[in-house]
């Protein structure tokens, strides 16, 4: 407890400093006193022996001073003082400080807005036991249903496959499965009555559908209630069962604490309320628009609204497949590698056993080395991370360098001003202070600054981040992102602010302590300070080349991610890129049987022609591009196929004026029409790639084509092709098929499976679900948004229960695949700017500084005769050197970095030379500029002025 | 001049100069005896040294006040034979205990010093 009462005691005696002092100077007194009394005692006379104890006792303020600084409340006042005067001095120059702070608020603003998002999408571990352990199988490729791959290949499984796993999970603590993709399902809430099916209102949340086990060996535990567990998941279509995220019980349930045990409406079956996530929860998949509910794989028919897929065998491949490694192969390379052989030696033979016995033994071996690697999921799996991780990164790279610059910029101010106060310091340190001592002052002032520009810089940060994360969102209400700073990033804007206040307040704080006090208090000190200068005058300059080669090197950066984004945009797209509306609706969460469709489609098609300003109508699958598509392979009867061909084929269904309400030309054939109908000969249109793939010699056109999906194999017969377009991401330069059906000629019923088992009743023939379409497109004649309010109404007074997931503009559709390159360019582009501005503030202060400083100088030069253009050459060429020198050292370094940012880059090589000549330009331009200001200046030195002066 | 407060031994003698380390030993030792003020400390260690040893206030005050922090010593204003009022300083129990400790270890110091100087 000693140190504890040495705190309080030194607490008090900092607080009560006066009465300290006083006690002190009493005791003092007092010794002198008894000094005295015992020298008269001896002999000495009253005045003698007064004196003598003066004397012997010598300064009684030093004595003071050596006892105050016995006790450590002494390091504590200096610090306390060293801070009052750094305030001082810099509400002194508030010009100065006001910069500084801007800039530093820019900086660390930057930085940490940046870093907050790259801790939540690529730092951020998933909220659940022991994440390390957790692996996924095969890559994280999207989601979606796929059938005729090998199993795992992108990362999905079949049902009967994962089911197994599960039972049997092997070296594995765990292995559990959830749906790839998470559809928006229609959910009817509990209303007043507490009935939930008579509620009329219904809301869309995403809702993914998991194995019993998923929970458990996950880790997760429910914030309220209970989580899923195996017995929910036992049989197919029992289990109507749901756990919902945190999020959807705040804002939909507000918060009820009495949930557990209500039913809701999921696309009209009741179910169970039974557990709440925690808030940070959002399941393995990291997505910008996280499942608000969880609900058994065995409910898959209501949940999907689609027929069961959860077949004992075969079956489509729709299942993300994670599992929970044991401790020793979370540690341990050899056991991971185990694990992984098991996992492999499962897939063989499962696919062996899908394949059967007609399997040639090529393809054995080629299964022999089929392989699904572990991959670590301890963050989840995240499309996000994929998509913006590498981005983040750049930008990160990129504030940094901004925040190095503005370091750069205020070291030079600090040397500059620690010129000016070089008499101070000579004085101070003739005073007595030590070294140290304005070493540390030097220091406090500029860590103030640093950490008062974080704070700054933190509302910075928190206003930026909510900006970038309803960029990344793209518009949708709710992301799990959040812009306020955990401890994560508060910890790092901290070390963020020391290290910066540390690294601009170095040098000048150097520079103070090398100031030698005899000399600048000498009648020659402005002598020696403008002569004896020249490391002083060496690193103002190597900091501004250090920021002119940093400017440059943004610039290219900014230069090559403006004209990526140039190119994705000026790419050809292959369909008309503006005055189409697209609106998605989903007409079986409205209840609709395949068999109604025709008559849906019909009506929204007629009523939406009838618009004002509405051009053509057409209603498909999925609009020309989109992010998921549907595909399958395909076959030309009469073509044999080499081993391994490519025959993979993106299949769009669609109404008959899809061609020309998208704006797809067709380069031979015809379209569809009205004449395509259920009586007719079933036809199709493929597009260039596909005719040309099969059709090098251009015989297309009344051939035919097989698709390998039951329920609209065909054959169908090729009346048209269409121009290639872009259906996915622009940066795809890769060409693909496309297959367009009618969706008139779809089968009404899905083909019974010849080798289903003859015996027993015939099943009742099943529904072709085939027959939705799902997206609306207008072709308007005006701006596509003023037709919004119009489609809405067009489709309500269709069916007011349709509901419409989204309506968008094609234009937009086409910028969501580039809102990456949109974000890093502007950012790129904002922060080079940014930077090039501190870097010109920076070269005109060195510069305008050196001409004060060189005034007499001037002046004489000026009256021996000197030209106006030698004078502004003489300070012009001095800034031209580093320039040179700064572009000499950034010109290699941007190369060199140029490489790290190829992948991003789209349509141009990382040595783009128009890029770096711009940079070049703009670059020398600001130089210039932030020179010749100054320049000009030095040429009206009044000789006569200046002279005087000294 | 600049005064250093931190080594207060070496500024303290002027006849002689106080082994290193020493002073708060000796001050420890000279309050075992009773409480004593400042001046009385001071004069017992130059009188019973016979003037070697010299300790002026500039040591003596830092030196009781870090002791007094230290808990090795405790103060209190008493009157004076002179009936003046004085602060007095008391050794505590931590005190006492420290002063045989650093006696004990000052003994085999110099013990260890006079077998090296005698061999």
């Amino acid at each position: 407890m000693n140190w504890l009462t040495n705190l309080t005691t030194g607490l008090k005696s900092l607080f009560r400093k006066q009465e300290v002092e006083r006690e002190l100077d009493e005791e003092l007194d007092s010794y002198l006193e008894a000094s005295a009394a015992y020298k008269r005692k001896i002999g000495m006379t009253e005045e003698a022996a007064r004196n003598a104890a003066r004397v012997e006792a010598g300064s009684l303020n030093a004595i003071k001073h050596q006892v105050w600084s016995s006790r450590w409340e002494s390091t504590l006042e200096g610090l306390l003082q060293d801070m009052r005067v750094s305030v001082r001095m810099l509400a002194k120059s508030p010009a100065f400080t006001a910069i500084a702070l801007l800039s530093l608020a820019l900086g660390i603003g930057g930085n940490t807005a940046i870093f907050t998002l790259i801790n939540q999408v690529i730092l951020r571990n998933l909220p659940v036991q022991n994440p390390e352990q957790l692996v996924t199988f095969g890559p994280e490729k999207g989601g979606g249903e796929a059938g005729g791959i090998d199993m795992g290949s992108y990362g999905l499984f079949p049902w009967y496959f994962a089911r197994q796993l599960q039972a049997a999970p092997g070296p594995f603590q765990g292995i559990a499965s959830f749906c790839s993709f998470s559809d928006k399902a229609s959910i009817r809430l509990p209303d007043s009555g507490g009935a939930a099916d008579s509620n009329p209102t219904a809301i869309l949340a995403p809702a993914n559908l998991v194995s019993g086990n998923y929970f458990s060996v996950l880790g997760a535990q429910p914030f309220l209630g209970r989580a899923i567990n195996a017995s929910d998941d036992a049989t197919p279509g029992s289990g109507a069962v749901v756990v919902i995220s945190h999020h959807f019980w705040q804002q939909s349930l507000s918060s009820d604490p009495a949930i557990l045990g209500k039913a809701i409406s999921i696309n009209g079956t009741s179910f169970d309320v039974i557990g709440v996530m925690p808030e940070a929860f959002h399941g393995v998949k990291r997505e910008v628009e996280p499942p608000d509910l969880w609900a058994p794989l065995t409910m898959q028919t209501v949940i999907l609204k689609q027929p069961s897929i959860l077949t004992p065998n075969g079956g489509l491949y729709f299942l993300d497949v994670f599992g929970r490694l044991s401790s020793q192969a979370a540690t341990n390379k050899g056991a991971l590698a185990q694990s992984q052989n098991w996992l492999d030696q499962q897939i063989r033979t499962g696919i062996r056993a899908e394949e059967g016995s007609k399997v040639t033994p090529a393809r054995l071996q080629e299964i022999g080395h089929v392989t699904v690697p572990l991959i670590n999921a301890a963050r989840g799996a995240s499309m996000l991370r994929d998509q913006y991780g590498d981005s983040l990164k750049i930008l990160m790279g990129v504030v940094a360098l901004v925040l190095l610059i503005a370091c750069a910029n205020l070291a030079n101010f600090l040397l500059a001003r620690a010129a000016t106060r070089k008499r101070e310091i000579a004085t101070r340190l003739a005073l007595g202070s030590s070294r140290a001592r304005i070493v540390r002052q030097s220091l406090i002032e500029t860590t103030l600054l640093s950490l008062t520009g974080g704070v700054l810089g933190l509302g910075i940060a928190f206003a930026a981040t909510r900006v970038l994360i309803r960029f990344v969102s793209q518009g949708d209400s709710y992301i799990a992102m959040d812009p306020t700073p955990d401890s994560t990033v508060l910890l790092f804007t901290l070390g963020l602010c020391l290290l910066t206040g540390i690294l601009f307040g170095l040098a000048p704080a150097i520079a103070a302590a090398r100031t030698g006090a005899a000399s600048n208090l000498s009648a020659g000190g402005r002598t020696a300070q403008i002569s004896g200068g020249r490391s002083a005058r060496f690193l103002p300059k190597a900091l501004v080349t250090v920021q002119v080669m940093l400017s440059l090197l943004l610039l290219v950066g900014a230069g090559l991610f403006l004209r990526t984004l140039r190119n994705l945009q000026n790419q050809d797209y292959g369909f008309e890129r503006s005055h189409l509306l697209l609106a998605e609706f989903n007409a079986r969460l409205a209840g609709y049987k395949p068999s109604q469709t025709p008559g849906l489609h019909q009506s929204l098609i007629e009523r939406l022609s009838a618009l004002p300003g509405v051009r053509s109508v057409a209603l498909s699958l999925s609009p020309p591009i989109s992010g998921g598509n549907w595909s399958s392979n395909v076959t030309i009867p009469g073509y044999t196929p080499a081993p391994k061909e490519n025959r993979h084929s993106i299949l769009n269904r669609v109404s008959g004026q899809y061609f020309e309400t998208a704006g797809i030309s067709i380069v031979a054939g015809r379209p569809f029409n009205n004449s395509d109908n259920t009586n007719s000969q079933k036809v199709a249109v493929i597009n260039q790639t596909l005719a040309h793939h099969f059709f090098p010699k251009g015989d297309a056109v009344g051939r035919s084509v097989v698709i390998e999906i039951d329920s609209v194999k065909g054959p169908w017969q090729i009346v048209g092709v269409a121009r290639d377009t872009k259906s996915g991401n622009p940066r795809d330069t890769d060409r693909v098929m496309m297959t367009y059906i009618p969706l008139s000629q779809i089968d009404p019923f899905v083909p019974v499976d010849p080798s289903a088992p003859a015996a027993g009743p015939t099943p009742a023939p099943e529904e072709n679900q085939d027959r939705f379409a799902s997206m609306i497109m207008v072709r308007t004649t005006g701006d596509p948004v003023h037709t919004v309010a119009d489609l809405r109404a067009a489709v309500a007074s269709v069916d007011p229960n349709l509901p419409l997931l989204s309506i968008t503009t094609i234009h937009d559709q086409v910028s969501n695949f580039m809102t990456h390159d949109e974000l890093i360019s502007s950012l790129t582009s904002l922060f080079s700017l940014l930077a090039l501005l501190l870097a010109a503030i920076g070269l005109y202060g060195v510069t305008s500084y050196n001409v004060v400083r060189r005034t007499n100088e001037i002046g004489i030069r000026i009256a021996l005769g000197a030209q106006t253009q030698a004078v502004l050459w003489m300070v012009l060429s001095e800034s031209l050197l580093l320039l040179a020198i700064g572009v000499g050292l950034g010109l290699p370094l941007a190369l060199l970095t140029t490489k790290y940012i190829k992948g991003q880059l789209f349509g141009l090589s990382a040595l783009d030379t128009m890029t770096f000549a711009f940079a070049l330009v703009v670059v020398s331009a600001m130089t210039m500029f932030a020179a010749w200001l100054p320049a000009r200046r030095a040429t009206r030195v009044d000789p006569m002025a200046a002279l005087r002066c000294e | 001049m600049p005064i250093r407060a931190d080594e207060a031994g070496q500024y303290g003698a002027q006849s002689s100069d106080l082994v290193q380390g020493t002073l708060e030993m000796l001050i420890l030792k000279t309050l075992a005896l009773e409480p004593m003020h400042g001046y009385g400390v001071a004069l017992r260690i130059e009188q019973i040294s016979n003037g070697v040893f010299r300790v002026n206030p500039g040591s003596l005050l830092p030196a009781l006040s870090r002791m007094e922090r230290a808990g090795h010593v405790k103060s209190e204003w008493r009157a004076t034979e002179n009936n003046r009022r004085a602060k007095y300083y008391l050794l505590t129990a931590r005190g006492r205990k420290a002063l045989t400790a650093e006696t004990e270890q000052w003994q085999r110091q110099i013990g260890a010093i006079a077998r090296i100087l005698e061999a």
